[in-house]
């Protein structure tokens, strides 16, 4: 979705170093996803590049687990050390055909930019970016967009 | 101060409950390569009251050094906890409950460390690696 002129390759590992990547034709712009499920995954937001599939290769799939977290997504991770390793659709539309890889996991995770925050309206305060400048989108913003999230993603109802 | 209250998070596909007392609890982020490479970004956990914490579920744990571990779901994925191996203190992750539980950010760990495509915003204090070991009593020769 962010596509540029300056994609690069670049390479990965989660915490433990089971699992690495190898991809190409990786943008420089990176989004911030907040919603209820990105936010419970991560333990805050989900910071991710999409590549699409055919530029990754995956090492050390044997340890490589996945669950289907909505009708039309996937994330996985690494079954040794926990670290997340992707959000992917699995559904056809238009977002399909990509890994959303965690910026973390790249071996040099600077030189990336913040170019969207989606279900902005669903952050704690307390997980506040700083800037200004990108596009913003709240959760009734991206229900438009992709209408099944309407049912998958809450509006927060958990007793704290 | 105000009195411990209760509050009750889940992991995403909702197989672990995490619960804890907390007594004006503060959000704290550390952003040390090895939170950075579990959590895509920085490992934000809540200050709950020592020892209150109650997890159930197929959680599962990684060593992750000498004297950490950190734990996730086993069914979905989810960052669950940094812990420390000498205490048994388990620091449970902030984006486990609602809203964060209200806690406000107060504290940044390996601030220097935060690649430079995004920072918190926030007056709050930021540590940065050499004031982070320091306030932990660590060399800068041990790995973070």
């Amino acid at each position: 979705m962010n596509a540029t002129t300056t994609e690069r390759t670049a390479s990965g590992a989660c915490l433990c170093g089971t699992v690495r990547f190898v991809a190409r034709g990786v943008p420089e712009k990176f989004a911030a996803c907040h919603c209820e499920m990105c936010r419970r995954w991560t333990g805050s937001a989900l910071l991710d590049l999409d590549v699409p599939v055919e530029n990754v290769e995956w090492s050390g799939e044997e340890h490589i687990r996945t669950f289907q977290s909505s009708d039309w997504a996937e994330r996985a991770w690494c079954d040794r050390c926990g670290s997340n390793l992707w959000f992917r659709m699995t559904q056809d539309n238009e977002w399909s055909g990509s890994y959303g890889i965690p910026l973390g996991l790249f071996d040099d995770a600077s030189g990336f930019e913040m170019s969207t925050e989606i279900f902005i309206d669903q952050k704690p305060d307390s997980f506040a970016y700083a800037g200004t400048g990108r596009a913003v989108l709240t959760r009734a913003e991206c229900v438009a967009k992709f209408p099944a999230l309407d049912d998958a993603t809450s509006q927060g109802s958990d007793v704290t | 101060m105000t009195s411990p209250r209760e509050i009750t998070g889940r992991c995403l596909c909702g197989a672990v409950t995490v619960r804890a007392t907390v007594t004006d609890p503060i959000v704290r982020a550390c952003h040390c390569d090895m939170c950075r490479q579990h959590t895509s970004s920085m490992f934000m956990s809540l200050a709950t009251d020592p020892g209150s914490e109650r997890i159930e579920g197929p959680a599962k744990s990684y060593r992750s050094s000498d004297w950490a571990e950190r734990g996730f779901c086993d069914v979905c994925g989810s960052t669950l906890w940094y812990g420390t191996t000498n205490d048994g203190a388990r620091h449970l992750a902030a984006g486990l409950f609602e809203d964060a539980a209200g806690a406000p950010l107060k504290l940044e760990f390996f601030a220097d460390l935060c690649p430079q495509g995004y920072a918190l915003a926030g007056e709050h204090k930021r540590l940065s690696t050499k004031e982070t070991l320091e306030a932990f009593g660590v060399s800068e020769d041990d790995d973070a």
